[in-house]
């Protein structure tokens, strides 16, 4: 077991050692021979002239073999560096290649591999930690999910059949009536943003996570006959351009809930007697309404922002909308144009 | 007609049987995994209400039980949890319906009716009240042998009223049951008007007396 720095270093130094050793008799023979040739050349007789020609000669020779010296350090440190790293980092490459393959969904259990470098076994070790505690994090989650549901929908199951008993007297008045059918409402609707939340908590949660290869082209013509007999209601007219084998990868009931909730919007926000367009292609999605003033673009997409007396909706069709394309890098537009709000949805 | 209601919250078990009573159902109640296996194991029912998560066991055994005795029972499934995995998994085990809380009362009967109504007359499933008479199977209407023309939510909401005879129906209710899965159409209670309209008007020009009264302004009532 021992540090990281102090192993390649180690190496690193022995090297730089060598080659400077060897440096030594380099130069002892390269000067040796320059004496020689100075002798044999001006049989030593010294001038001011001959000294100064010699000075710049040692120069010469000093300089270009420290400089092939260096060259041969450095390029000889680069390689041994390389190679050191190499082997060093081993451990921590395999750690990364784990954690990268390491998907909290599926939950696989991570090993780690024994290492005899000090930091990566601590790094193994904080990693460990961290999964276990995400791993366990996660499984509360989705627990409190479940129990969340389970823990509201009595009640709230308990109070509406409290109510239809109660339609049930015979001596109501409408009066009395009316107030029954109001709490029914105000009931249904804490019913959808429950069942909403959840849903978004548990694509939060990273469920949901099965993919498969979906026709978006016959998802969406199946869906809309079930759609359209609303939009009949408000005497709508659905305008449909739809290209043929158009296909996306994902989960199918998070896109059923994602087309869903894009073209029952556009029904519940139209006015009656207008038209909304829907069109396909192999790049997008896009679903216009008729509109009268711009919706704020930046507030569209959270939970709970769209919610006013006028919109008795959940305010989070399209939070959950947003989530879905999220999931899968999709790009969710909105935009205003010629009194008409489009959405666009870009795979 | 028997009804075994299996739940463990006894404010919920004791609505639905004050509800079902009315219908001529004759309702037991478990409230435990152990006593409804006890009562599954010596009678039988024509329909049994599960709340799949109880006291002492998984509402699922219970459903397999039932099933490895081979029994007849008609079983629907009612689950505070709405999720899917859930719901497939109980009806590849054999359960008839899957309901998910909250739901009006008025369902519920609607599916126990619908599910009895199979089990016991499978093909031959044609409900007769004087001069009025559907087809089940074949989602046909007739007056005095005279075919009516339903839409296919004209006929729903005609049935819906049938298995809930002589009880008053709030909008909402009728709005849930139309809009099914979608639910989240429901900002708006008054297509339902419109279909009922229709049907009345079907169902009086073919000759049928009027039996959908309309109580309180938005009520709806099937009297007989």
């Amino acid at each position: 077991m021992s540090k990281l720095l102090s192993r390649s270093l180690k190496r690193l130094m022995i090297y730089a050692g060598l080659v400077l050793v060897c440096s030594i008799p380099a130069y002892y023979f390269i000067f040796s021979r320059l004496w020689q040739y100075e002798l044999n050349e001006h049989n030593v007789v010294i001038t001011a002239e001959a000294s100064r020609e010699d000075s710049y000669l040692i120069i010469a020779f000093v300089t270009g073999l420290t400089v092939l010296f260096f060259a041969l350090l450095i390029v000889g440190l680069i390689l041994v560096n390389r190679r050191i790293s190499n082997r060093l980092w081993q451990p921590f490459y395999r750690s990364l290649a784990q954690i990268k393959g390491f998907d909290l969904h599926r939950q696989q259990p991570v090993e780690f591999e024994k290492t005899d470098i000090d930091e990566f076994t601590e790094l193994n070790q904080s990693l460990h930690k961290l999964i276990a505690g995400n791993v366990a994090v996660y499984n509360q989650q989705k627990e409190f999910a479940d129990n969340a549901s389970h823990e509201l929908q009595t009640p709230l199951a308990i109070i509406q059949s409290k109510l239809d008993l109660l339609l049930q007297s015979q001596s109501l008045t409408d009066e009395q009536y009316n107030i029954i059918e109001e709490a029914n409402k105000a009931l249904a609707r804490v019913t959808r943003i429950n069942k909403n939340l959840l849903l978004l908590t548990k694509i939060e949660n990273s469920q949901f996570m099965e993919k498969e290869q979906i026709d978006l082209s016959a998802l969406l013509e199946n869906t809309l006959p079930v759609l359209a007999s609303f939009a009949e209601d408000k005497q709508l007219t659905l305008q449909t351009d739809i290209h043929p084998g158009v296909v996306v990868e994902g989960n199918k009931i998070l896109i059923e809930i994602l087309l869903n909730n894009l073209v029952t919007n556009a029904i519940r926000y139209s006015p009656a007697n207008d038209v909304i367009a829907i069109r396909l292609d192999s790049q997008s999605l896009s679903i216009a309404n008729a509109g009268t003033a711009p919706l704020k673009q930046e507030q569209l997409f959270k939970r709970f922002s769209s919610i006013s007396s006028q919109t008795p909706g959940t305010g989070l069709g399209l939070a959950l909308v947003k989530q879905i394309s999220n999931r899968y890098g999709w790009q969710i537009d909105y935009a205003f144009s010629d009194r008409l709000h489009t959405f666009t949805l870009t795979f | 007609m028997k009804i075994l209601i299996i739940e463990d919250e006894a404010a919920l078990a004791q609505s639905m049987g004050a509800y079902l009573s009315d219908e001529n159902y004759l309702c037991e109640f478990a409230a435990t995994y152990k006593e409804a296996i006890d009562k599954i194991d010596v009678y039988e029912y024509d329909c049994i209400l599960l709340d799949l998560m109880l006291p002492g066991g998984d509402g699922i055994k219970i459903l397999e039980e039932i099933k490895a005795q081979q029994k007849q029972d008609g079983v629907i499934i009612i689950s505070a949890k709405n999720s899917l995995e859930d719901k497939i998994k109980g009806l590849q085990i054999g359960a008839d319906d899957y309901l998910t809380k909250p739901f009006h009362l008025s369902e519920l009967a609607a599916r126990i009716y619908s599910i009895i109504r199979r089990k016991q007359f499978g093909n031959a499933n044609i409900v007769t009240q004087n001069e009025l008479s559907i087809n089940l199977p074949a989602k046909t209407v007739t007056v005095n042998d005279q075919p009516v023309t339903l839409t296919r939510k004209e006929f729903d909401l005609l049935l819906y009223f049938i298995s809930n005879k002589n009880k008053v129906i709030s909008k909402s209710a009728l709005a849930e049951h139309l809009s099914g899965e979608i639910a989240d159409m429901l900002d708006s209670y008054d297509f339902v008007y419109v279909h009922i309209k229709n049907l009345k008007k079907k169902l009086q020009e073919a000759g049928c007396s009027n039996y959908l009264k309309t109580l309180y302004g938005t009520g709806y009532k099937w009297e007989i």
